[in-house]
């Protein structure tokens, strides 16, 4: 952002919305560049989709700014800001037809019929969708309906996409095949991404970087591997990494904690644990452990011959240390 | 099932019986209703050609109470569906005092008012004009109009319009293009109940037309059955009843079927 070179993408600045004296989203500051794909990652009431609706100019913010490849559209109505939304529910106009469905915006701005049409063949061909072109979306299957909101917000050559949990209405099978579907459609390309969703596995899978939100304020920014390794705080590193990481309680005014597949078994040291639950999961188990520190989770490989008693321990250098008031994570590396 | 099939017959017989004693009354002659006759002797198409003959003929009064009812439907939707959209989008405290407001008036006793409306059809000329009694009627089926279309805004997802506020559609735009059309089985059912309302409306018809060619049906046929002191003409009447609910008939047997398909396809989604 140097120089008189406008930063392109998106910037969103000190961002904040009240509802009434409720705080749903604090002073956000966060860039999405050109092509780059952001997830915004959070448990329901996070402020993830206030956020999206923000920034398409369907809420209006209380304070704060958000530019759009250089432009300040805070104060722009949302016809003008050109972005492509995907709404959870689809939003589809049920009595239109497929193709309707893509055209009726851009005729209605008196866009040129054959180019309205050319447009629409091209984007329904990339999505499979030719055949279903005369159809209602009530005639259509729930991963046709997804793909036909998605081809609306392709057929506007939008400035930016965005997209509201677009897979949580689609069976596992379905969503698996259709990220890499939608990875290649949208990301990379000249607009920026950003996909809102609770799955931290979406957004793993289809993101360039994730951003954590938690009551509203963004805990931390970061690819999924830093999220994983480096969480800046307590609850990211509960929210990220599946089963859930392990908590120690609070010592010293630090909290330790150590991933389920960082666990091991030792002679002795370590932990006493009893196993109560084996979950087999092909190549890992994921083993429930009764500990003296509750319920831990923790998963090794399948060939591992565990008894009902063993003692559990971990490397030093694998704990993650945080700060008990705060919650911030304290070093990368525990020195005690 | 033997006795669902008897309460259906029951319904049938209640709703359909006066109907069906009026259309045989239409049928017979005079005579034939005091005394019983035998065969084909009583009956009779008199009763019609007497209606259909008059002066003016009775197809006039139809004419007359149609054109009404389309002019007070009309009127009716074209203020209540912009005002039903704008209501829906108030918030919600606004939006439960105006609708307490609109129930209150749409269940006030109309006929309360018919000197007041009299006094404004003198004043303002309106009297012996037949468009002009579209202007209470479209009045009186607002407030009930506006709370049937708000509900129907209502139930509309919100994301369908911000989607098309995002593509760029105005206010006009989003109503014509995404709004009326999904909510088209509720306008269709809220202009049938207008124009229900206007054929049947009595009072207000009676005091503003006095001119015999711009009566509407309710008091042209009343003046056929008060027409004599010393008989009752049943047969005439009764014709002219059957011929005021044809139109009816036809109303609904033309809208059933988008209502019913409308009704159905908002409960699969």
């Amino acid at each position: 952002m140097s120089g008189d070179q406008r930063p392109q993408g998106l910037v969103l600045e000190g961002l904040e919305r009240r509802v009434g004296n409720n705080l749903v989203l604090d002073n956000l500051n966060l860039g999405v560049a050109p092509g780059e794909c952001l997830a915004l990652l959070g448990p329901s009431g996070c402020g993830k989709t206030t956020i999206l609706r923000l920034i398409a100019g369907l809420d209006r913010p209380s304070a704060g700014s958000i530019h759009l490849d250089g432009v300040d559209i805070t104060e722009q109505p949302p016809s003008r800001r050109e972005v492509g939304m995907v709404f959870q529910s689809y939003a589809l106009y049920p009595h239109l037809s497929v193709e309707r469905n893509l055209s009726l915006g851009m005729e209605l701005r008196g866009l040129p019929r054959d180019r309205v049409q050319q447009q629409i063949s091209s984007v329904l061909e990339l999505l499979q969708l030719t055949a279903q072109r005369r159809r209602r979306p009530a005639e259509l299957s729930g991963g046709q309906r997804q793909r036909v909101a998605l081809a609306r917000a392709l057929v506007r050559q939008p400035r930016i996409y965005l997209l509201d949990e677009p897979m949580s209405n689609l069976d596992a099978q379905l969503r698996e095949d259709l990220r890499a579907e939608l990875r290649l459609l949208l990301c990379g390309g000249p607009q920026p991404v950003v996909y809102v969703t609770h799955d931290q596995q979406e957004a793993m899978g289809l993101a360039d970087r994730i951003a954590v939100l938690h009551e509203g304020r963004l805990q931390q920014i970061g690819t999924p591997r830093q999220l994983y390794q480096e969480p800046a705080n307590l609850f990211v590193a509960g929210f990220i990494g599946r089963p859930r990481i392990n908590v120690l309680p609070a010592e010293a005014g630090r909290i330790r904690a150590i991933r389920p597949e960082h666990l091991e078994l030792v002679e002795e040291g370590g932990l006493e644990a009893r196993v109560l639950v084996r979950e087999w999961q092909g190549a890992s188990q994921l083993l429930q452990l009764d500990t003296p520190h509750g319920r831990w989770r923790m998963v090794c490989p399948a060939r591992l011959e565990v008894a009902e008693s063993a003692r559990v321990g971990w490397l030093p250098k694998r704990e993650l240390c945080f700060e008990a008031g705060s919650g911030r994570r304290l070093a990368w590396r525990n020195t005690a | 099932m033997r006795f669902r099939r008897l309460a259906v017959l029951l319904v049938l017989l209640w709703s359909l019986l006066p109907l069906v004693w009026q259309l045989y009354t239409s049928l017979r002659t005079g005579a034939a209703l005091v005394t019983p006759q035998p065969g084909l002797a009583g009956w009779t198409l008199e009763n019609y050609r007497q209606i259909l003959t008059g002066d003016p003929p009775f197809w006039r009064f139809l004419l007359n109470s149609t054109v009404v009812g389309l002019a007070s439907t009309a009127l009716t939707l074209s203020l209540a569906i912009p005002c039903a959209y704008g209501l829906q989008r108030q918030p919600a405290g606004t939006r439960a005092v105006i609708s307490g407001v609109l129930l209150a008036a749409a269940v006030f006793p109309y006929v309360l008012l018919f000197l007041a409306l009299l006094e404004v059809a003198r004043r303002f000329g309106l009297a012996n004009h037949l468009l002009a009694l579209s202007l209470p009627y479209a009045g009186l089926s607002l407030p009930l109009a506006v709370l049937l279309l708000g509900a129907a805004f209502r139930d509309l997802p919100p994301e369908l319009e911000e989607s098309a506020r995002l593509e760029g559609l105005n206010t006009w735009q989003r109503l014509r293009w995404v709004l009326l059309p999904l909510i088209a089985p509720a306008s269709a059912s809220t202009g049938l109940l207008v124009f229900l309302f206007s054929w049947n409306e009595y009072p207000i018809a009676l005091t503003w037309i006095s001119r015999q060619e711009l009566l509407t049906l309710p008091i042209a046929i009343a003046r056929i059955a008060g027409s004599s002191v010393y008989t009752v003409p049943y047969g005439a009447f009764a014709a002219a009843t059957v011929l005021g609910s044809l139109p009816l008939l036809a109303l609904v047997v033309i809208f059933q079927k988008p209502i019913v398909a409308g009704l159905t396809q908002g409960a699969v989604k």
